[in-house]
């Protein structure tokens, strides 16, 4: 691979790559603002300004500029390389580059920092976007000087409401057209446009429009500053008290790599922010998955539950082997859900195959949605391949409503809580579900299954409980535990090995890692283990 | 040196000077581009041109003849000819009166010029406001179309060219001419990134090469008398900076006006012979060469060039304004030649209001695409408003040269150094006013651009 040199650091780099570009591949930073791996290049924010030393046969390009000498009182004519911005400037093979070694380069940054500073209103103790602000950031690495420019600030529009998601405030804004480009080359939906000239600039939805699509969640994050933001996360939470995991969207079958940020003070997830990860979903995510961190505190089952009665755990457990104690094992199925864990799969199997010995496998999910050619799955289960690696004869739900309907299936022990049906089947599954002898299910959430099970067990969300999802395209991703487990839940694989005990099984794990090492062989080949491919800054939006 | 020549402006002043008979009467009326597109080849059109040494006449000075050779076929895309007639420089409207008084030139040299560059349409994209001119290009492409000179086939040749006028919407920026291609398009006028360049992704994103309307009307006369020929009208002919071109005065002049001189003037030929002397015969407080971008030059200035390799050698010790006015010359005194338009201003006129009046312009025009435009160019203009309004600190004042030095160089087109470039030619050269503001020993109610004359000296015409 050719190479050139960045101060003193070697970079390789692809034929076309920009200076910045291959940096980035490197994990190095380059400073910038309009500049976004995964749009085109504007180049309008100059705040990446970098020295190119000329080449041997080359004349070096100046310009001449002016400085006062307060000394002797008189100006001074002294002349400055050009530079060249690293977000549109081509690599060249042994290219000498200085960015971080420049006073030069240095002298440039700090200045865009302050021409972008020069009518901001500093409004950062009501800002949401303080504490992850490309500004507030780059004004301590970059300028750390005072204002110079004490006179009222030119006034722009504030608090605009762009659409149902999204607030615009023109004075925070910096123009670097992400938000456009954005909506134009990603999400194919060009609503928004600069309007006015100059120092009065400012985005703007076209008229009779509204920034309403299944991706405006995407300008809070693609907006480098606080001029973009969400209705639901604004004045909720300073993000310094937030903490964060790695986490993966449960919303369909993409498997969107996300944060997951949540405070430990209160237990409660607050907002979900994209995760790069070029394989899966590049930078990006949809507004329905973006609002998924909801789940976690929406709809739960998060106590035990016997007949439709709260219960305690042991009470419940009691019961179901009561239930289950000397039924005949071909008329137990085993429900897999495409909304669970490999792990707590992983878990059902061991019970339903290698203790309980039935043949009878199910799996059950969520029904088809909505699909695009973006980012959306019409599958809206996380995990629908992992079930299907793990369990090859697991049947379609209608196959085990077929088994109850004939009375061949009288018991079922299954994951999660929702069922595949669409509102026409919903009839017959519930009639169906209605005739088994015994329900018992280990669901998060509220769904038909939960309605209809005799004996719930409450499992733990992604959100509370690490767990591994393959998504469509078969790639195997990790989710972290952000949050404890609330109310009486616990991780669905916990819950069943308990159940196993309860049914005088000797469950074989214990532990996550008990579960992870016999997972480990499972897919492998075609499934690699795969939380981020480039992640350089962990927490950091490009 | 002043030397009248009178190709361009023939038709100027003559009845009904604009329409075809006046034009084929007086300007040999398209027997240029007939004999161009009936006996010539591409290539020797191009290679021709470039002996005019035509240096570009909106502003940048680049060689005409050079710029037409960067265009290369395209294998599946068309090629264009765009003119640029948005003529928005403060200080500027020769352009104006080409299309206003010679439409034809214009027209005629966009068939000479597609047929050189292999374009078969040419977009004429005028400043909104010049309706007049705007009109008289409309009639003009309808007379040649309707003999046959645009349209399928151009006298008989089997080269077609359509010449169509588009008008602008009267934003300045939409002169620069990557700005113009996007507005052409109907996208806002924000100049483009460069590379790629217009002659390998222009408009629409096909081999375009963009020139000024003066320049293009100048190609049938260069075709005409022969480019070499041209070329050598001008006493800068060996600085490559040939032929003839249309010189303007205006300001504090008695005969502001807009003239056709062979290149080789000097401004106080300029100020004096041309514009017939400055009003009530006061002084020169300094001159803007070119237009509003090109840094001020002050009469007391001298050319420093003791080496004699330097090429301004020849002027060395001698005033500035003595300096013949070419591309090349006018860079080589700290300024530009710009559009060739000169603005005097005579002993009086306070340079303060005059800089401020043009930065107020630059921060109007800016189309505040990227940063240190945008910003700067405000805050030069706020900077200096309080300066005059006597509520500016010393610190303000100096920091001036930094906010244009910051500028300079560091945006995405050229506007940026056009509001850098004078700005600190004013702070160079005018600071001492700039301080008696600061100071309040002046005011700036009292502030003038105008300066009084005696009635009777303005009738001297
Ligand atoms: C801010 C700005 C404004 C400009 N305005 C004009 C203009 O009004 N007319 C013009 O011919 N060129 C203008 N130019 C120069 C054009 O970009 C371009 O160089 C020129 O049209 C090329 O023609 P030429 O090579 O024939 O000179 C402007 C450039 C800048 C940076
Ligand atoms: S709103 Fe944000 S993303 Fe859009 S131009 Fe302004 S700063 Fe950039
Ligand atoms: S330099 Fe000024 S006019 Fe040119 S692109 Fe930047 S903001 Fe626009
Ligand atoms: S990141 Fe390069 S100019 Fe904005």
């Amino acid at each position: 691979m050719p190479t050139f040199k960045l101060d003193d650091k070697t970079i390789p780099f692809e034929p076309g790559d920009t200076i910045i570009q291959a940096a980035h591949k490197q994990g190095i930073e380059i400073p910038h603002y309009c500049w976004h791996p995964g749009l085109s290049i504007a180049a309008n924010c100059r705040m990446c300004l970098v020295e190119i030393l000329p080449a041997k046969d080359q004349r070096p390009l100046t310009l001449d500029i002016l400085e006062w000498d307060p000394v002797a009182k008189d100006y001074r004519a002294v002349k400055k390389p050009k530079l060249q911005p690293a977000c549109q400037f081509a690599a060249t093979e042994n290219m000498e580059v200085l960015s971080d070694l420049s006073d030069h380069v240095k002298k440039a940054r700090a200045a865009v920092q302050e021409f972008l500073l020069l009518n901001h209103p500093v409004d950062c103790p009501i800002c949401d976007q303080a504490g992850e602000c490309k500004l507030q950031d780059y004004w301590l690495e970059h300028q750390k000087t005072q204002k110079r420019m004490l006179d009222e600030p030119v006034h722009k529009p504030k608090a605009v409401s762009f659409g149902p998601t999204i607030v615009y405030d023109a004075e925070r804004c910096v123009m670097c057209t992400r938000c456009i480009r954005f909506f134009d080359e990603v999400a194919h939906d060009p609503v928004l446009d600069m309007r006015e000239r100059g120092n009065l600039n400012e985005i703007f939805v076209a008229p009779g429009r509204q920034l309403d699509n299944k991706y405006t969640y995407m300008a809070d994050w693609v907006c480098p500053v606080g001029a973009l933001t969400t209705k639901d996360f604004r004045f909720k939470a300073r993000v310094w008290f937030l903490r964060s995991v790695k986490s993966v969207c449960q919303g369909c079958a993409t498997g969107c790599n996300t944060y997951l940020d949540y405070d430990s003070r209160f237990n409660r997830t607050y907002r979900y922010r994209p995760r790069e990860n070029e394989a899966v979903n590049k930078y990006w995510m949809c507004d329905d998955g973006m609002v998924s961190y909801k789940a976690a505190h929406e709809d739960r089952v998060l106590e035990p539950r016997v007949e439709g009665k709260t219960s305690s755990l042991g009470v419940a457990l009691e019961a179901a082997k009561k239930k289950l104690d000397g039924v005949p094992r071909d008329s137990i199925a085993i429900v897999y859900s495409a909304q669970h864990s490999l792990e707590d799969n992983w878990a059902l199997r061991e019970l339903g195959k290698t203790l309980i010995e039935t043949d009878r496998a199910f799996w059950s999910g969520a029904p088809d949605g909505y699909e695009d050619k973006i980012l959306i799955h019409k599958d809206k289960n996380p995990n629908t391949a992992g079930v299907k690696q793990l369990v090859e004869s697991a049947k379609p739900f209608s196959a085990l409503v077929e088994g109850l309907a004939s009375g061949a299936i009288k018991h079922v022990i299954a994951l999660g809580g929702a069922t595949p049906s669409t509102k026409e089947e919903a009839d017959a599954a519930a009639t169906a579900l209605g005739k088994a002898e015994t329900i018992n299910t280990n669901p998060t959430h509220h769904g038909a299954l939960t309605q209809a099970a005799a004996i719930v067990l409450p499992a733990s969300s992604w959100a509370e409980a690490s767990g591994t999802y393959v998504n469509f395209k078969g790639i195997r991703q990790q989710s972290d535990k952000a949050i404890e487990s609330q109310g009486s839940s616990k991780p669905a694989w916990q819950q069943i090995g308990l159940l196993a005990r309860a049914l005088g099984y000797e469950a074989s794990w214990t532990k996550l890692r008990d579960i992870r090492t016999r997972l480990s062989g499972l897919g492998e080949g075609n499934a690699p283990v795969h939380t981020t491919i480039t992640d350089p800054h962990s927490t950091e939006a490009p | 040196m002043i030397k009248y020549t009178n190709y361009l402006t023939t038709t100027y002043g003559q009845p009904e000077g604009w329409k075809l008979p006046a034009y084929e009467k007086l300007c040999h009326g398209y027997d240029t581009a007939r004999k161009v597109l009936t006996t010539m080849t591409r290539e020797a059109v191009v290679d021709e041109a470039k002996k005019a040494n035509l240096r570009g006449r909106g502003g940048a000075g680049f060689p005409m003849g050079v710029k037409w050779s960067f265009m290369r076929p395209h294998p599946t895309k068309p090629a264009y000819l765009v003119v640029n007639a948005d003529e928005g420089e403060p200080g500027t409207h020769k352009d104006r009166t080409i299309m206003e008084k010679n439409p034809h030139s214009v027209v005629e040299g966009c068939l000479i010029a597609c047929y050189g560059i292999g374009a078969h349409v040419a977009y004429i994209y005028v400043r909104d406001e010049l309706h007049l001119a705007k009109r008289r290009l409309e009639e003009a492409i309808a007379e040649a179309r309707a003999r046959g000179f645009v349209g399928k086939t151009p006298f008989g040749s089997s080269y077609p060219v359509e010449v169509y006028v588009h008008t602008g919407a009267g934003a300045y920026i939409c002169g620069e001419e990557t700005s113009m291609l996007n507005s052409l398009e109907g996208k806002r006028g924000e100049p483009r990134l460069k590379p790629p360049f217009p002659a390998q992704a222009g408009s629409f994103g096909c081999p375009t090469t963009v020139n000024n309307l003066e320049t293009i009307a100048a190609v049938p006369t260069m075709f005409n008398l022969g480019c070499d020929a041209f070329s050598k009208m001008s006493a800068l002919h060996d600085m490559k900076d040939g032929g003839v071109r249309l010189f303007g005065v205006n300001g504090h002049v008695k005969k502001p006006q807009i003239i056709e001189l062979a290149v080789g003037v000097t401004i106080r030929e300029m100020i004096y012979d041309i514009g017939g002397g400055v009003l009530g015969d006061k002084d020169v407080l300094a001159v803007i060469p070119g237009g509003s971008s090109t840094p001020i030059l002050r009469p007391q200035e001298t050319v420093h060039a003791p080496d004699e390799k330097n090429p301004m050698h020849p002027w060395h010790g001698k005033s500035v304004f003595d300096v013949p006015l070419g591309v090349d010359t006018m860079r080589g005194v700290g300024t530009m030649l710009g559009t060739c338009c000169v603005t005097v201003m005579a002993e009086g006129t306070d340079p303060v209001l005059a800089f401020q009046n043009l930065m107020q312009f630059y921060k109007h025009e800016s189309c505040g695409q990227c940063t240190p435009c945008r910003e700067g160019s405000g805050w030069l203009d706020r900077t200096l408003k309080k300066i005059l309004a006597g509520k500016a600190s010393m610190k303000e004042l100096d920091d001036l040269s930094d906010i244009a030095s910051n500028i300079m160089g560091n945006t995405i087109c050229a506007f940026g150094e056009g509001t850098a470039m004078p700005a600190m030619g004013f702070l160079q050269k005018f600071r001492p006013e700039l301080e008696a503001y600061v100071r309040g020993e002046k005011k700036g109610k009292d502030a003038r651009l105008t300066v009084s004359f005696e009635a009777s000296e303005q009738a001297a015409e």
